[in-house]
């Protein structure tokens, strides 16, 4: 079910979903719905002590801290995304 | 919280005793409802054991048959009181430690239930967590209280789980033994060996776990490790808004505040404004401001900035300016002047407990 390789590479601008049911439940709500570009792929990582059964690929998704708040400071926030939750999306629009 | 308490987290030295407290009760109500009663409540759901074995054990249980053994405080002047409720606290912890996954043989139980069962994705099942008011003394007595009773549940389910047969005592005694056996810290160690050695830093950085054991420190186990690097430009903070995950089979305890609800939805609101409020540090213009949130499976600490006026520091030397905040991107490593003066100040380096996973 899971797929061995990562569909996205880093620079790439994503979209986390607003919702997905049966979609890694480890996934915040401040970034439902929020644009996001590939920090780092992580691909399909064991993690046994921790949960059963394998996850999707992981990656590390980097927001601006202003699309996810009222802040407006140049800071920005890494958030560790499995794959399910992202679409792909378009650059500035 | 600071603001709330008066207090800034982790400025807590033994002379600041309110400070020692209100770690011990974040703590304390930390363990029981996001680590302690979620398991039990797994287990009764599934009949592994029921309420009624828990009445039956405490109908008949007698002193000399505890499993824990609770000692007495070293003085009843502040200090000691303080410094037992502290150790008691550990115990309890070692206790919860002591009934995880693997003490109930045949429950393949990971750690992802427990979450599930306490609410981290659905408030539904959340267990309320006490609030503490009041000044010291009566803090201190409350927390005496809530131990007690704590103790005894935690007590009164390792019988029943040794009554129903899913445990052996002798079992349960060896791995008690092992709990005791800590670990020290290696995070002052592994950060000024980054310091020292560009090539073995590269290394942390680039293959993190793998790295570690090249150079013989326990690796653990828990997900991936990624080792973010503060420079003069970028500043890292770690933080999970989920839970607490945290690199803890490396670096052992998290500071208190870590697990702490305001923390963990500030850092990502407005990080800066939150470092400066809960941290007193102010991070510079032009540094740019890098939150790292775990989803448990990459597993995060902060290589700190090596401080100024450290070039003829030994690695040992280094060692010591290493801070369990300054991994966690909540405060800079000490310059050899602030450990001088900590050192006469007598306060002591508080550095985690770290046990074996």
């Amino acid at each position: 079910m899971s797929p061995t390789s990562s569909k996205y590479k880093i620079g790439d601008a994503v979209m986390v979903a607003d919702e997905n049911p049966s979609g890694n439940p480890r996934t915040p709500r401040y970034i439902r719905g929020k644009r996001g570009v590939i920090g780092a792929v992580h691909g399909v990582l064991e993690n046994i002590r921790d949960h059963r059964g394998v996850h999707n690929p992981l990656y590390t998704v980097k927001f601006d801290v202003s699309e996810l708040s009222n802040c407006h400071e140049p800071d920005s926030i890494w958030v560790d995304v499995h794959e399910e939750w992202l679409r792909e999306a378009r650059r500035d629009s | 919280m600071s603001g709330k308490h008066g207090h800034k987290p982790f400025e807590g030295h033994m002379h600041d005793y309110m400070a020692h407290i209100q770690a011990v009760e974040e703590d304390l109500e930390y363990y029981r409802a996001k680590r302690f009663e979620p398991r039990i409540i797994y287990l009764l759901r599934r009949g592994v054991v029921t309420f009624y074995d828990l009445l039956q054990v405490r109908a008949t249980l007698k002193r000399k048959d505890h499993f824990f053994k609770i000692g007495k405080p070293q003085g009843t002047n502040i200090e000691a009181r303080v410094r037992y409720l502290e150790e008691w606290l550990d115990e309890y912890v070692k206790g919860i430690a002591l009934v995880s996954a693997r003490a109930v043989e045949g429950m393949d139980m990971v750690t992802e239930d427990n979450r599930k069962e306490r609410g981290d994705y659905d408030d539904f099942f959340k267990i309320k967590k006490k609030e503490h008011h009041g000044a010291l003394e009566e803090r201190m007595i409350n927390l005496e209280r809530d131990l007690t009773d704590y103790h005894e549940l935690l007590e009164v389910f390792v019988q029943a789980l040794i009554k129903r047969g899913w445990a052996s005592r002798t079992d349960l005694e060896q791995r008690w033994k092992q709990l005791h056996e800590e670990r020290p810290w290696a995070g002052g160690i592994i950060v000024a060996k980054a310091w020292s050695d560009s090539e073995f830093k590269q290394a942390l950085l680039a293959t993190g776990r793998e790295a570690l054991r090249e150079m013989g420190v326990h690796q653990g186990k828990v997900g991936k490790l990624v080792v973010v690097e503060n420079t003069d430009r970028i500043h890292n903070v770690i933080v999970c808004t989920l839970c607490s995950c945290y690199p803890y089979d490396i670096l052992g305890d998290t500071p208190w505040w870590y697990k702490h609800e305001s923390y963990r939805s500030n850092i990502v609101q407005n990080p800066r404004e939150c470092i400066k409020d809960m941290f007193n540090l102010e991070i510079p213009r032009e540094k740019e401001l890098r939150v790292w949130d775990s989803t448990s499976d990459v597993r995060y600490f902060v290589l700190p900035e090596r401080p100024a006026g450290t070039e003829n520091l030994s690695e040992a030397e280094l060692a010591k300016l290493v801070t369990v905040d300054s991994l966690i991107g909540a405060g800079y490593a000490l310059e050899p002047e602030q450990l001088r003066e900590r050192e006469a100040a007598h306060l002591e380096a508080e550095t985690p407990r770290v046990r074996p996973d």
